[in-house]
C-alpha cells in the first residue's frame, strides 16, 4: 500500500518550535518528502539549550518534543544569515511544492523570502505562513508562543477553580500550538487541491490565535447573549451535578465522575457505599443536587476517598455511571482502549534509543499514515539532499561546511 | 466567512453535537457543499447552550458551528429515507459522521457498503474511541475526556484536585483531525490511488496526540510533571500566569535573550548573572526563588503596562482577557476576524471567522446555520427531483 504523497510531494520547513514543525511531520505521515531547514545558529529553538548538558550529551538532540514534532523529515542546515545560504535555500524552493514558516511578520522580507519574491521562482509553490497574531493589524509584532497564544484566545481567563480566589490557569499542552499547526495542515490540504485545478500556488496567512477562537465560540456567544463573562466553573458543570475531580486512596490518584440522569442516581449512591443518602431529598433530582453541590461533594469526596482508583471505577462502571481515572502520563500510554489500538509507536532515533511515540490519528485503511519514522539530527542529510537535489559535488558541499554555509555542530548560545 | 476553494466537494454531513459539526463547518468555509442531514426532530446540538433569553429551540453554539450548510431532515429508520440519503450520496465525495460506531451498519447503511456503492464517496466517522477496541462502545463527556486523555493531571494547584480545562476544547481537537483526514480522502482518491476509503478518527487518540509534553517527554525524562499552579511547569524556563494590579498576566520566559529582558523589565539586570539564575539549568533548580521575585513585581503592575513593556524587550508577555476583551481586542477588529451574522432566529450574532486567510479567492459572507429542515424543497426537489406531492407524502408520513 502506498502513502498519499510518496514521490510527489516535497515541502521545505523553515519553522520552529510546534505549531509550523507539526504541519511538515504531518505532511511525512502522507508520505511526503520533508525537508526540515535550520541554521546552526539559529537551530529549532525547540531542540531547547545548549547550556543544558556538556556538548559530548548532544543535549540538543534529547530534545522529546522536537524528537516527536520533526518525525519523518529529513534534515538539513542553511546560513541564513548569509547570501550563498539564502541563494541555496531559493534553490529548494524552486524544486518544492510547500514552504511552512512561523517567524515574527516582517522576517520572510528581510531573509528576501516574501511571497512576491518565492512565487515568482516558483509559481506552483504553496506558502504558509503561521505568525502568532497575524501578519498585519496593531499587535502584529506582539511575540507569542503556544501558552500566550492560548491566553490571547481567551482559553486561560476561563480556566480556573469554581471556588477559587481568581487566579487562572494555563493549560497543559500549550494548544495555541497544535491548534494552529492543524489548521495548518488543512489549509494547505485545499490549497494543494486547488492547484491541481488551477496550477498555481498561493500564500495563506494563518493567525494561530484566529485558530484557536473559534474553540471558545460558546463562550463568546455566552457573553453577548447574556451580557457577562461567564464565571470559571472548574470541574463543575453549568446544569448537572456531580460533576467533578475527586481524590481516591493513594498517592496523588483521583477520578473524574459525571452523573446526568436522575436514573443513575441511585446505582451511584449505592456503589460508593452512601445508600444513606440516595433518597435524600437534597440529592434527589438534578435540580436538587447542583442546589446541593458542596454538600453532595463532600458525601462523594469522602466516600471516594476510602477507595483505590480501580475498585471506584469498577464499581461506578458496573452501575452504568460515566467515569474515568485522571491519568498521568504512564497511565494515558497504559490505558486499555489506547493499547488495545496499538496507538503508540516504538521508534529508535539515534542519540536518545527507543520510545514511544503517538501514532497517527486518521486510521487510513488504502492509504496509511505513516508515524514511525525518527527525526533528523542537526544536517543529517547535508549531503545527501544537497547532492540528490541540487546536484552539488562532494567539493561544493566540502567548501559549504568549511564556510560555515552548512554544518552539523551548533554554533554559539542557544537558538 | 467563505471561500470558494472547495466548491466542487460534495459533503453529505451525518453529524451531531461538536466535534463532527466543527469538522464539517471547516469544508464549508472553505466553499464545500455541505448538506446536514438531521433527523426529523432536530440534532442533539441545536438546544445545547449557550441560549438568548426565551430561545430554546435554537442555541448559540449550533447557530455558530453550522454556518455555511444546508440542511435537510431525514428519518434513517424508514426505507424511503435511506432511499432519499442514498439519492445524496451518489455523486458525493465524503460523507462524515459521529454516530456510536455500528450505528450506520445497524441502519442498513455499512461504510464498506456504501463505498462499494458509490466508489467515489469517502466516509469519515468521528467516535469516542474509533470503531474498534476493547472499550469502543463507551461514553464519554468534556470532562471525562480531558481526565482520561491526560490533559487534566497536570493542571491546578498542588495541594487541591486537578483542575479540568474548560468547555470542549479538545473535541475541536478532534474535529480538525476528522477535516483533515477527509481532505486526505480526496487526495488520495484524486491522485489515483483506489476508490474512497472509510477513516476511521477516535476522539480519544485525538486528545492523547496534544500530549507531547507529557507521554513523549515522561519516557525520556523518567520525570512526571506534577500540578505546578499558576506555573505551566517546574522546568528550566518561568511559563506562568501571574496576578498583576488589575487581574492576570502570561509570562512565556525560556531563552536566555527572553530572561535577560525579564530581568531589565524588573530594573533588576544583575538577576541575570546572579549563581541561582545564570543559566536554564540555574532557572530550574532554583525556579520557586526566581517565581517569587517575579509575582512580588507583577503584582504592582498594571497588565497593559506589562504588555507593552514586556513585548518592548521581546518578551512573549500578554494580559489575559476574558472572552469580552477578545470580541473587543483591536487587534480582531482591525483584522476584521470575527463575522457578523443575522441568525434567522438569534438575530445579529458575532462569530467568530475562519482562520485561514486564503490569497486565492476574496471571502464572502457566511450564510446563516439552516433551520429545521430548510432546504428539504430545494434538495429533494431540485437535486433529486422529486414532485411537489411527493415531499408533502414525505412530510406527512414523518420521513422528512
Amino acid at each position: 500500500m502506498s502513502t498519499i504523497f510518496e514521490g510527489k510531494i516535497r515541502v521545505l520547513d523553515i519553522s520552529m518550535g510546534w505549531a509550523g514543525p507539526l504541519v511538515g511531520q504531518m505532511f511525512a505521515e502522507m508520505g511526503a518528502e520533508v525537508i526540515k531547514v535550520e541554521d546552526t545558529r539559529h537551530f529549532d529553538w525547540w531542540r531547547g539549550s545548549l547550556s543544558m548538558a556538556p556538548p559530548e550529551m548532544q543535549p540538543i538532540e534529547r530534545a522529546a518534543v522536537f524528537n516527536t514534532a520533526n518525525r519523518g523529515k529529513r534534515g538539513v542546515t542553511l546560513d541564513l544569515a548569509s547570501a550563498r545560504g539564502i541563494e541555496i535555500l531559493k534553490k529548494l524552493i524552486e524544486v518544492s511544492d510547500i514552504l511552512i514558516e512561523n517567524f515574527s511578520p516582517g522576517v520572510m522580507e528581510r531573509l528576501g523570502l516574501a511571497y512576491e519574491a518565492v512565487g515568482a521562482i516558483n509559481p506552483r509553490l504553496i506558502m504558509i505562513s503561521m505568525p502568532s497574531f497575524g501578519s498585519d493589524g496593531p499587535e502584529c509584532n506582539a511575540r507569542g508562543y503556544g501558552n500566550t497564544v492560548e491566553a490571547m484566545a481567551g482559553v486561560t481567563g476561563l480556566t480556573g477553580y469554581h471556588d477559587g480566589d481568581g487566579q487562572r490557569y494555563t493549560l497543559s499542552n500549550a494548544l495555541g500550538d497544535p491548534v494552529g499547526g492543524l489548521h495548518g495542515v488543512f489549509a494547505l490540504m485545499v490549497a494543494l487541491r486547488e492547484r491541481e485545478r488551477t496550477g498555481r500556488g498561493q500564500l495563506i496567512e494563518l493567525a494561530q490565535v484566529e485558530s484557536l477562537i473559534p474553540f471558545v465560540g460558546e463562550a463568546i456567544l455566552d457573553f453577548q447573549f447574556n451580557g457577562k463573562v461567564p464565571a470559571s466553573r472548574g470541574n463543575r458543570h453549568r446544569e448537572h451535578a456531580p460533576h467533578g475531580i475527586y481524590r481516591c486512596a493513594g498517592e496523588n490518584n483521583w477520578i473524574a465522575l459525571v452523573c446526568e440522569f436522575d436514573a443513575n442516581w441511585r446505582g451511584l449512591a449505592s456503589a460508593l457505599g452512601l445508600e444513606r443518602i440516595a433518597d435524600d431529598p437534597r440529592f434527589a433530582s438534578a435540580p436538587a443536587r447542583k442546589a446541593n453541590e458542596d454538600a453532595l461533594d463532600a458525601e462523594l469526596s469522602r466516600a471516594i476517598a476510602l477507595l483505590s482508583a480501580d475498585e471506584c471505577l469498577a464499581r461506578l462502571r458496573d452501575a452504568g455511571v460515566l467515569a474515568a481515572p485522571v491519568n498521568s502520563a504512564p497511565a494515558v500510554m497504559a490505558d486499555e482502549q489506547i493499547q488495545s489500538r496499538e496507538y503508540f509507536v516504538a521508534i529508535d532515533r539515534a542519540v536518545v534509543g527507543t520510545h514511544l511515540y503517538p501514532g497517527a490519528v486518521a486510521r487510513m485503511p488504502d492509504t496509511p499514515l505513516r508515524a514511525d519514522e525518527s527525526a533528523p539530527l542537526l544536517g543529517e542529510h547535508n549531503r545527501q539532499v544537497f547532492a540528490e537535489l541540487l546536484n552539488m559535488s562532494d567539493e561544493e558541499i566540502a567548501e559549504l561546511e568549511r564556510l560555515g554555509v552548512i554544518g552539523t555542530r551548533p554554533r554559539l548560545g542557544e537558538g | 466567512m467563505r471561500y470558494r476553494a472547495l466548491s466542487d466537494v460534495r459533503v453529505v454531513d451525518l453529524t451531531h453535537f461538536v466535534a463532527g459539526p466543527y469538522a464539517t463547518k471547516l469544508l464549508a468555509d472553505m466553499g464545500a457543499d455541505v448538506v446536514k442531514v438531521e433527523p426529523v426532530w432536530g440534532e442533539g446540538g441545536r438546544k445545547i447552550g449557550p441560549h438568548r433569553a426565551s430561545v430554546e429551540e435554537r442555541g448559540g453554539l449550533f447557530a455558530f458551528l453550522n454556518l455555511n450548510k444546508r440542511g435537510v431532515t431525514l428519518n434513517l429508520k424508514h426505507r424511503r429515507g435511506r432511499e432519499l440519503l442514498a439519492g445524496l450520496l451518489d455523486g458525493a465525495d465524503l460523507l462524515i459522521e459521529n454516530f456510536a460506531p455500528g450505528t450506520l451498519a445497524a441502519l442498513g447503511l455499512a461504510p464498506h457498503e456504501l463505498i462499494a456503492k458509490f466508489p467515489r464517496l469517502s466516509i469519515v466517522s468521528i467516535s469516542n474511541f474509533g470503531q474498534d477496541g476493547v472499550e469502543r462502545d463507551g461514553r464519554l463527556n468534556d470532562l471525562v475526556l480531558f481526565a482520561r486523555g491526560g490533559w487534566t493531571f497536570p493542571v491546578g494547584e498542588p495541594n487541591r484536585e486537578p483542575l479540568t480545562p474548560p468547555g470542549s476544547l479538545a473535541q475541536y481537537v478532534a474535529a480538525l483531525y476528522g477535516a483533515i483526514a477527509a481532505m486526505q480522502a480526496l487526495a488520495a482518491r484524486d491522485l489515483g490511488l483506489g476508490h474512497g476509503q472509510h477513516i476511521d478518527v477516535s476522539i480519544l487518540e485525538a486528545t492523547v496526540a496534544t500530549m507531547i509534553y507529557e507521554t513523549v517527554t515522561f519516557q525520556y525524562s523518567g520525570i512526571l510533571r506534577n500540578r505546578a499552579g499558576k506555573r505551566f511547569a517546574v522546568g528550566p524556563f518561568l511559563i506562568a500566569t501571574l496576578k498583576c494590579k488589575d487581574g492576570y498576566a502570561g509570562l512565556h520566559c525560556v531563552t536566555d535573550k527572553q530572561f535577560e529582558g525579564l530581568c531589565d523589565l524588573m530594573g533588576r539586570r544583575e538577576l541575570a548573572s546572579d549563581s541561582r539564575f545564570n543559566s536554564a539549568l540555574n532557572r530550574m533548580l532554583n525556579n520557586d526563588a526566581l517565581l517569587e521575585i517575579v509575582e512580588a513585581f507583577f503584582i504592582g503592575r498594571e497588565r497593559k503596562w506589562l504588555y507593552r513593556e514586556g513585548q518592548r524587550r521581546a518578551i512573549p508577555l500578554v494580559p489575559i482577557p476574558s472572552v469580552a476583551e477578545v470580541l473587543e481586542w483591536e487587534q480582531t477588529r482591525a483584522r476584521n476576524y470575527f463575522e457578523t451574522i443575522d441568525d434567522p432566529v438569534l438575530g445579529k450574532i458575532r462569530a467568530p471567522g475562519t482562520p485561514l486567510r486564503l490569497t486565492s479567492h476574496r471571502g464572502e459572507a457566511s450564510r446563516p446555520a439552516p433551520q429545521l429542515g430548510e432546504h428539504n424543497r430545494e434538495i429533494f426537489g431540485g437535486q433529486l427531483r422529486l414532485s411537489d406531492s411527493e415531499i408533502e407524502a414525505l412530510k406527512r408520513a414523518g420521513t422528512i
